[in-house]
């Protein structure tokens, strides 16, 4: 966005605020986004466009897609790492299109109808803690992985964490999106059930148990939390596999029935914006989309350190598959049986 | 005078453009439809597809038909059109197996596909237009063996797409048709019209008193054009040659008299003897008055033929200007010799549109006629025969005058109106020209002239008028 746009969508915004009873224009976003790694955008936004008064809620998946369908007044933003959840809004009709020039220009595997966006762009990671180091060579794949927690159960028993596919939607992708590559991520699974791995709800608690010591060894985290912490916590180290990389994107929509819907708008195009997605690259870890942004975190430079492994989750309708109850169903089951072997 | 009414092509384009606009409308109609009907097969057939692969994922277990909804049939749903999905899987009793959104297929819908196999619907769902396929399949497992309904769908976008993208090639194609089309009828005029540039050309080249016929290739259109500017060019030449005929007659006419003339004052003037003189100048006189006589004549037949236009007809009342014609003439002396009478006449006046003095001049021509080419005491007689009119239409009545005299040779019958014709007569002092003379003012006044011989000998000459009845 052009600051030329900014200051008109601001002049439209005062107008606006000028109506009598309303001293600011309220904007809700239900997000399933740390606010603490999304701070810096939010701020940048709140500079932008000081007349919105921004009300951003910090939830876990489930409860932001809950929020999107429930009763009581919708939200104007709906953001959410649960990709298939909400995909599956936006086919219901929940989603409004975005009739920009950012959205028209946004690229088009990242994007679904112009009614969703998938505006950062999140390698999945394996983290470990450095003591592992000391005992064995850590692993760079998922071969690797699986040779580890089969050749050194014993050692790695109870130290392994991951998600719970039954808590969290992402881990629940994550864990579908492994399957569809290999039938060997079964055996993945079973040999993590067998060193009794520790399920996580979110990456957070799987880096706290790691810098704890609790666990030496994470599997399938989300690498723009990792990376952050990792910068923080020495003793956690981040790899990126080495035989594929699977890459999340945080999807935004704008609710149908945003009770604020101009407001709703101007957020999203600043996150598609230059401006946006500048910061995302440069203040937060989650990876800027855009191939003209520069940063230290763009998806650009993670392709020339990682190469071609980074395989993005693709966004559309094949997704939808992952949130039909039956296939969900079977797929728990086969990670319950596979998981629980012994 | 000639008005210009637009131009040919002006009017041809109009035509081409009111044919265009009429067909075009049809056909734009047409093409929008098969715009449409080609996007509906196109991507019903991906429905179709998508059922296929459900199918293909549809398995049983402990009696329950169970599917694990493969990826690669919602991407063929969606299209690349990113259309909404819709998929369902139904047990027997209609029972969801597994689907994606609160979309009911009511009862009548499954009982059709049981019963008539696949069908295609159209359904309103959540502010959209859907396009649903239905599809029912027998499937067996180890405890049953009941059938499945699959029902696919997705909202219209890429329909609409496609049907705008194939409606806007059609709409291009057809324009380029009509440049075309404007083009080579453009071309088709240039050539159509080549004869008739031909023809002015060759028209316009021709020399004033060119008047031979026309040598030009035309196209079957344009030969009734030809034909008629033949027919111009023939009755132009016609009337030349008449006119030309007409002025050498004269001029020998007048000649005569005129040599006449000069012979008796030369040997008058070669004479010294007064009675001598006295004769040549008598003789002078009458040739003078002969030729003056002559050339008023000429005069008024060259003014009867000529002069079209000033014509004023009346209504006038024949039986009186007859009457008082002869009345005129009887007094004269040149009629002291012959018997002039009037036959009975009808009572009633009989009314007809003439000039009164053409008519006069007519009359006194046929009568001096008579007077000159009848030997003396020849008995002429005078009169007028209504034939019809009773009613308000249609009446004509006849003038005739008949003598008695020796009459002409048959073959001369038909001639004796032509100028200078005299019968075969060169034994009077007539110019021959009367007749010519009664002929026209005959044609003036749309009456016919016939001349028939009397037996036992004689002549009788009719002049039939068209009849004006009381208005």
């Amino acid at each position: 966005m052009t600051p030329r746009y900014v200051h008109v969508f601001a002049f439209i915004a005062l107008l606006l605020a000028a109506a009598p009873g309303r001293a600011a224009n309220p904007l809700v976003v239900e997000a399933a986004l740390d606010r603490e790694v999304v701070a810096p955008l939010l701020a940048a936004f709140e500079l932008a466009h000081p007349d919105i008064e921004l009300d951003f809620r910090d939830r876990s998946t489930l409860q932001v897609d809950e929020r999107v369908a429930g009763a009581g007044p919708a939200p104007d933003v709906v953001i959410s790492s649960a990709m298939p959840w909400q995909m599956a809004r936006v086919n219901e009709g929940y989603a409004s299109r975005l009739d920009s020039a950012e959205a028209r220009a946004w690229p088009e595997w990242a994007k679904w109808r112009d009614e969703v966006f998938g505006f950062t762009f999140e390698p999945i990671v394996m983290a470990y803690r450095l003591d592992l180091s000391r005992h064995m060579m850590p692993p760079a794949t998922h071969a690797d992985l699986h040779t580890l927690l089969t050749e050194q159960w014993e050692l790695l028993h109870g130290r392994v964490t991951t998600y719970s596919p039954l808590h969290s939607g992402v881990g629940y992708t994550l864990f579908q999106q492994d399957a569809r590559y290999t039938t060997r991520f079964w055996d993945l699974v079973a040999a993590m059930g067998n060193a009794e791995a520790v399920l996580e709800a979110n990456t957070r608690d799987m880096l706290e148990g790691i810098s704890d010591g609790r666990y030496w060894l994470g599997y399938n985290l989300l690498g723009s939390y990792a990376m952050v912490w990792a910068q923080q916590h020495p003793e956690v180290i981040v790899q990126v596999p080495q035989d594929y990389s699977l890459v999340m994107m945080r999807m935004a929509f704008i609710h149908r029935d945003a009770p604020h819907p101009a407001a709703a708008r101007q957020f999203l195009d600043f996150l598609l914006s230059r401006e946006g997605q500048r910061v995302i690259a440069g203040e937060t870890p989650l990876f800027s989309v855009r191939p003209d942004v520069i940063g230290p975190y763009t998806a650009q430079r993670l392709r020339d350190q990682v190469g071609d492994r980074l395989y993005p989750i693709p966004l559309d309708a094949s997704l939808l598959a992952f949130v039909d109850p039956q296939r969900r169903d079977a797929f728990m089951q086969r990670w319950r049986r596979e998981f629980e072997r012994r | 005078m000639i008005e210009v009414d637009g131009t040919l092509k002006s009017r041809l384009a109009v035509w081409l453009s009111v044919t265009v606009t009429a067909l075009g409308a049809l056909l734009l109609v047409e093409a929008y439809f098969s715009s449409q009907r080609a996007a509906q097969r196109a991507y019903d057939s991906q429905l179709e597809s998508a059922v296929l692969t459900i199918a293909e994922a549809v398995q049983w277990q402990e009696g329950r038909p169970v599917v694990e909804i493969p990826a690669a049939a919602l991407q063929i749903l969606a299209t690349r059109h990113q259309e909404r999905v819709f998929y369902a899987v139904l047990d027997a009793e209609g029972r969801r197996v597994s689907a994606n959104l609160d979309m009911r297929i009511p009862a009548e819908w499954r009982a059709r596909v049981a019963e008539e196999g696949p069908v295609w619907t159209n359904a309103e769902h959540s502010g959209a237009e859907w396009r649903l396929h239905g599809w029912e399949f027998d499937s067996a497992g180890w405890e049953t063996q009941d059938p499945v309904q699959i029902w696919v769908g997705h909202t219209l976008a890429g329909r609409q797409a496609l049907t705008a993208e194939l409606f806007k090639g059609a709409v291009s194609r057809f324009l380029v048709m009509v440049l075309v089309a404007g083009l080579l009828m453009l071309l088709a005029m240039r050539v159509a019209l080549k004869p008739m540039r031909r023809l002015r050309h060759l028209l316009r080249q021709r020399e004033a008193d060119d008047m031979r016929p026309l040598d030009a290739r035309v196209p079957e259109e344009l030969r009734e054009l030809a034909e008629t500017l033949d027919t111009l060019f023939a009755r132009q030449r016609e009337s030349r040659d008449a006119l030309l005929r007409f002025t050498a007659d004269a001029s020998h006419q007048l000649k005569t008299p005129l040599s006449g003339l000069q012979s008796t004052s030369e040997l008058a003037l070669k004479s010294d003897r007064p009675d001598e003189w006295h004769r040549a100048l008598a003789a002078i006189h009458q040739g003078a008055e002969r030729t003056s006589r002559l050339a008023s004549q000429l005069l008024s037949l060259a003014r009867l033929r000529h002069v079209a236009d000033g014509r004023e007809m009346h209504r006038l009342d024949l039986s009186a200007l007859l009457r008082d014609t002869l009345f005129d003439w009887a007094g004269l002396d040149v009629a002291q010799d012959h018997d002039l009478g009037l036959a009975e006449l009808p009572e009633a006046p009989l009314y007809v549109r003439g000039e009164p003095w053409a008519l006069r001049e007519l009359l006194g021509n046929l009568i001096d006629n008579a007077l000159r080419y009848t030997p003396p005491h020849s008995v002429i007689t005078l009169g007028l025969v209504q034939h019809g009119g009773e009613g308000k239409r249609g009446g004509e009545v006849e003038l005739y005058i008949e003598d008695d005299g020796p009459g002409v040779s048959p073959e001369m019958l038909q001639r004796l109106h032509q100028p200078f014709e005299r019968g075969g007569r060169q034994d009077t002092e007539g110019s021959g020209l009367g007749l010519a003379i009664v002929d026209s003012i005959a044609r003036r006044h749309d009456a016919r002239l016939t001349v028939a011989l009397r037996t036992p000998h004689g002549l009788r000459i009719s002049i039939i008028f068209p009849l004006e009845n009381s208005p």
